[in-house]
């Protein structure tokens, strides 16, 4: 099975992590500062979700765990060696994971959807995709590499 | 010379050999490390999703009581901002009370509920809820939470809920997801616009915290009493009973 080249996938990483810490470092500067994210088209969905009880763990907002996320990857697509694979995959899946249980969340228990919550997300998910796919298909190869 | 480069040749291709194998033995174990990170990934998310849908589906984790009851009570009763009942009837009862307090909850629970039955029901008497928080500091944001459900008609439904789900004084279970699984609980229809709106009405509820103190009120609940035969709001000693408020009311009638 053929793999997008290495490089390819670590400019997607770093690109959507970029996005990803723009989205986290948006919402967690506004719930700082007393507010909620503005969600588009006047929906309500961005103050439910961000004055309800998920949006924190231990006190703390969980944007601001999302922009170190964010941050790991960013740093993780900037290097090509199999510490920078396994710790890119190990944050995006624990990033995905939290996402699918916060959209959970969303949809059954607040009953409210923030736009912002779902950008991250979807990026999120194919961060996902991307260190899973740069795991597979290179993960393993350092020494092979300074062989050649 | 060409035997030392054939020995060259075949330790450079041994070497390879044995980064090959050593390749796929450390990708082995990275394949293992992340099959074992995604199979423990998955457990911790189902596993706080059935905990979480195991508890109350409103407000976060907290179960609520009585909900049914209050709003069955307060159905078809007129509601403007924190007043219940009609605004046009003769006699207004204000109270001054802080939703942590539990001689308020009592006054409400005991002392109300026949006046709202009789006098409320037949637009002889509105009530109106003043905050007056003296508590703790989750009064505030509380009494806030009530007017902006206040906001949505339905002020009275999360001030008696509130009550009925009062736990003890002060001790920090008026956190956001009690306020929400109350709001829930009380009906508000638009549960986004009641979070936007709430904290816009911390300063009402400062407001007449001050206008309690201005009438001379030092405890909760206290009670003022607007009517034909009062010179405006005139605070009045706080019924013990309904009989006694009944009295007051009628004297200001």
């Amino acid at each position: 099975m053929s793999y997008p080249a290495e490089g390819t996938l670590q400019r997607a990483i770093a690109f959507l992590a970029a996005l990803g810490v723009g989205v986290a470092t948006y919402i967690a500067v506004e719930a700082a500062g007393g507010d909620a994210p503005t969600c588009l088209a006047g929906s309500s969905g961005c103050a439910t979700v961000a004055k309800s009880s998920y949006s924190h763990v231990a006190g703390v907002n969980i944007a601001v765990f999302g922009v170190f996320g964010y941050v790991a990857l960013l740093v993780s697509a900037f290097f090509a060696n199999d510490l920078a694979r396994f710790g890119g995959f190990v944050v995006a899946l624990g990033g995905f994971g939290y996402s699918v249980f916060l959209t959970y969340v969303e949809i059954f228990k607040i009953e409210a959807i923030c736009q912002w919550c779902v950008a991250s997300a979807v990026l999120m998910t194919i961060l996902f995709l991307l260190n899973a796919t740069r795991l597979i298909g290179y993960g393993g190869t350092d020494q092979l590499q300074e062989a050649r | 010379m060409s035997g030392s480069s054939e020995r060259e040749k075949r330790k450079a291709e041994r070497l390879r050999a044995e980064s090959a194998t050593d390749a796929g033995e450390r990708r082995t174990r990275l394949m293992q490390l992340a099959a074992g990170a995604a199979f423990l990934a998955v457990a911790v998310v189902l596993v706080l999703i059935v905990v979480n849908s195991s508890s109350s589906g409103s407000g976060g984790d907290t179960k609520l009581e009585g909900a049914a009851e209050v709003n069955q009570r307060l159905a078809g009763i007129p509601q403007e901002g924190m007043v219940l009942g009609d605004p046009k009837a003769p006699v207004e009862v204000v109270e001054f009370a802080d939703l942590q307090c539990p001689y308020c909850k009592a006054f409400t629970e005991e002392a109300l509920p026949p006046i709202i039955e009789n006098q409320v029901k037949n637009g002889e008497v509105k009530l109106a809820f003043h905050n007056f928080t003296i508590i703790g500091e989750q009064s505030l944001p509380a009494g806030a939470a009530a007017l902006a459900a206040g906001a949505q008609r339905r002020g009275w439904n999360f001030v008696e809920l509130f009550y009925r789900n009062q736990g003890a004084e002060a001790s920090g279970y008026a956190d956001d997801a009690f306020l929400e699984a109350v709001a829930k609980g009380a009906g508000i229809k638009d549960l986004g616009k009641w979070n936007a709106e709430r904290d816009k009405f911390t300063a009402e509820v400062e407001e007449t915290t001050a206008e309690a103190e201005r009438l001379g009120f030092n405890g909760t609940p206290s009670i003022a009493i607007r009517g034909p035969k009062t010179d405006g709001l005139e605070a009045i000693e706080t019924p013990g009973s309904t009989g006694d408020l009944e009295a007051a009311i009628e004297a200001a009638e």
